[in-house]
Formats: C-alpha cells, structure tokens, sequence
C-alpha cells in the first residue's frame, strides 16, 4: 500500500500535496476510503488530531457520524477545539439519517451559525465519498474558474447616470441630458443652485429639480 | 423609529408571498419578527445591512440546467450585499403526490464546493417553517454584530421618490438605499460626502463606500453614451 512509503507530509500538517488526501489513520479499511481510493491519491497519517481528512493546505474536513449526533455533545467540544486551535478552513460533514434527522437543525444552528463554519449533510459514507471527491476538485482547480465568484464589472456607467437623473420626479431623458451637459457628475448636479438650474432648464422644472436635492426627506 | 429595539426586522421580496407563504407567516407568527414585504430586485430576503439570504427547494437547486441562472444570481447577490446566504429547502410534498427519493448527483455536490469555496454560506431546511427559524436565527446573529436592520422600512412621497434616485445607483442594496434615505438629511448632503460618511450612514463597507462615492463623481461624457448606443443597435 501506498501508505507504507514514507509520506512528505509532516504529522498533522496541513502540507497536502497537489491531488492527495491525507486522511486520519482512523479512516483505514473504511467504506469512505476504500471508495476514495483509485479516484484520488489518499494517504493516511496517525496524529491528524482533530481532523479526518486534510484537502489542501487550507481546507480540511471533520466527519460526525451518525453515531457522533445521536450520542451526545462529545462532537461539539471537537469542532470548538479546533476552532480555537487552526486557521484551517474547517468543512463539517455531518450523517444524517432517518436515526439522526431530528438532531440535524440544532446541530446546523451550532456548527454553521454559532461558529460559522460550513456544515454539509450526507446519508452515510458513500455520500460522503462523492462529497470529498467534489470539494477536492473545486480546491485544486486554478482560481477565477469558480462561476459563484463575483466578477468585476467595467461597465461604462454614462448610461446608468443618466437613468439616475431621469429618477428625479418630472426629468425626462431629453432634460437630463440638458442637465448633464451642464452638470457632468451626480454630484455637481446635486450642488447646483437654483439660478443655475434655472440656466438650463426653465423656472418651474429648476424649482422641483432643487427641491428634491435639497427638501429634508 | 418604526423599528422598536427588540422586535427583530426581515426584508422579504414581494415574490415571496406566493413562493413561500408559510416563511413569512411564521416569521410574523412562531418568531415574532417584523417582516416588510418589499420589491428587493432580485434577492429573497435582506436579514441584516450586509447579509440577504436566497431561498432555493431542492429540486431547483439540484438541476443542473439552472446552473448559470443560479451563478448569475449569486455573482448578482456578491455585487450587493458582504454576506450572501443559499438555503436549500426540501420540496413539500403535495396531498396524494409520493415523496420521491432525493437522487444526489455529482452536480449536486460540485454546486455545492463551488459555493463554499465562493465564501456562499449554505444552510438546509426541511420546509417552510424550518426555513423561517433559520432566517430568525440569522437576523439574531446580524443584531448582535450589530447588523441589524433598524431604520423603519415604510416610506412615504418624497422619501419613495429619494428611495428610487437612491436605488438607481448600481450595486446598492434595497436596505443601503434606506439606510442613505434615512441617515442623510437631503440627496445634496448625500452626493457631496466623503468615503467615510458614506460608510457609517450607508451601513456599508469602506469597498462598497468608495464605489458609491465613484459613482457620484463620475463625469458623464454624452460621447460615450452614443458609443454604447451604437453597439447595442449593432448587436
């Protein structure tokens, strides 16, 4: 097994190399990582501590089981340990089970609200297996692919301006492009005085454009 | 203020009345929280000044031919608000109609990554009722980071005519374009402020602040409003 060789990774470090896994000794033999094996490179160390499996040098994951939820509040002093203890992004994989269902929603509020940390239900290891295949691919693609990620816009916002001056009651488009010729930014706008406004657009009209800048809303 | 200190308040999108009903009355109900239906322009929900939360059932969720609608939602969202929120909500099963079997697929769980690794915080619900305690949930955790929404929701004549001039600026949230409707005396003292007032009034990030100030100031050229004209006739 592959596990005999000497890893490069040093005990409980977040060192991943690039498309391994490191999983907790535990894990060995087990369903999760027999299904692992032959997709990913997985490699077991004894000493991971608190976390089950290591996915990059920022990501790990802690498993609760079935078994963890039902038993009590032992899994809750874990993930609170490691949070005090890692800068890890820390991912929660929780079993939840037709057994386990009803502890689910307390166990949600805790682990995501409470310590903020992402927290993914699975039916059993066969889900979870699929789960960290997943994430081990989203964390070892290059950046800027992710289509979540918000992307920044240089839109010309000459356009959108001008729909913001046409927002002051009674500015039609032809008016707020007279008045942007006069006053090119918002702000300018904004400032001018009523004899200025009046320059450009007529007595009545300047008299509302001012009043809406500047009436006490 | 309209807002009274204990009272919890939640944003719901008027979409929300038909799609989640038992949301927003046990918002009102189960959690005594205030809740203001208004148009928030394509978001479920605004929970806090930073945080709006999006409403998805499991099946929508989990097809993949949503998939750039759901990015382009998302990317949408990021633009807005600091926080973004996605619950996940399993289907009601109608009267007389099986409960099929949750078929988890690969997509399923590759949206999923994909939406961590974006900082997207996922929550899952049973129902409609699961949903609501979990949004009271978030907007008590908003409060004590003092997020919460507390200027008064309801606007009337020229405060809706600032509101709308406010909400026309791109990128600024239904509850930013309150908090400036209400934390600036007029829209003169609004459009000549620094960086920093418009942070503190707007409720905003100095990132967000600094986007809104660039766009007060930019200088419009009618040159390039032809220019834009133009490729969009042309496309």
């Amino acid at each position: 097994m592959a596990t005999q060789e000497g890893t490069p990774i040093r005990a409980g470090a977040a060192a991943v190399p690039y498309g391994h896994v490191i999983g907790s000794d535990k894990w060995r033999g087990s369903t999760l990582a027999q299904l692992l094996q032959g997709k990913i490179k997985l490699m077991f160390e004894d000493g991971l501590g608190l976390v089950d499996f290591h996915l990059s040098n920022r990501v790990c994951v802690l498993y609760i089981s079935e078994t963890d939820l039902v038993s009590g509040n032992a899994f809750k002093r874990r993930l609170v340990r490691f949070r005090k203890a890692s800068n890890l992004k820390g991912l929660v994989i929780a079993e939840r089970t037709r057994l386990s269902e009803q502890y689910f929603p307390p166990v949600q509020n805790f682990v995501a609200l409470e310590l903020g940390m992402s927290l993914i239900p699975v039916a059993n290891q066969s889900e979870a297996a699929q789960l960290i295949l997943c994430l081990v691919h989203e964390w070892s693609r290059e950046g800027g692919s992710n289509p979540f990620v918000s992307k920044k816009h240089c839109n010309l916002l000459d356009n959108v301006v001008l729909q913001t001056v046409q927002k002051i009651p009674g500015v039609g488009r032809v008016k707020a492009l007279q008045l942007l010729q006069t006053f090119p930014s918002l702000q300018e706008l904004s400032n001018a005085s009523l004899a200025e406004l009046e320059a450009v657009v007529g007595k009545g009209m300047a008299g509302n454009i001012h009043k809406f800048l500047t009436k006490t809303t | 203020s309209a807002v009274s200190s204990d009272r919890l308040c939640i944003l719901a999108d008027t979409r929300e009345i038909s799609s989640g009903p038992e949301v927003i009355s046990c918002l009102k109900s189960t959690h005594g929280v205030q809740v203001e239906i208004c148009s928030l322009g394509g978001c479920n929900y605004i929970v806090s000044n930073r945080l709006c939360v999006e409403r998805k059932s499991q099946s929508e969720f989990s097809n993949c031919t949503n998939r750039s609608k759901l990015a382009e939602r998302i990317q949408h969202l990021w633009n807005m608000f600091d926080r973004v929120c996605l619950i996940v909500e399993k289907d009601r099963v109608k009267p007389g109609e099986i409960s099929r079997q949750f078929q988890r697929t690969k997509y399923y769980d590759s949206t999923l990554s994909s939406l961590i690794s974006a900082g997207v915080q996922i929550l899952f619900s049973s129902n409609q009722e699961d949903t609501a305690g979990l949004l009271k949930e978030l907007a008590s955790l908003e409060r004590r980071k003092n997020t919460a929404i507390t200027v008064p929701t309801q606007v009337t004549s020229h405060k809706q005519e600032v509101l709308n001039f406010y909400l026309s600026i791109p990128n600024v949230s239904y509850i930013t374009a309150l908090n400036l409707c209400h934390h600036f005396s007029s829209v003169r003292q609004m459009a000549s402020s620094s960086v920093d007032m418009l942070s503190s009034k707007g409720q905003v990030s100095r990132h967000k602040a600094e986007e809104i100030y660039r766009y007060l100031h930019y200088q419009y050229d009618p040159q390039m409003l032809q220019a834009g004209d133009k490729r969009k006739h042309h496309s």
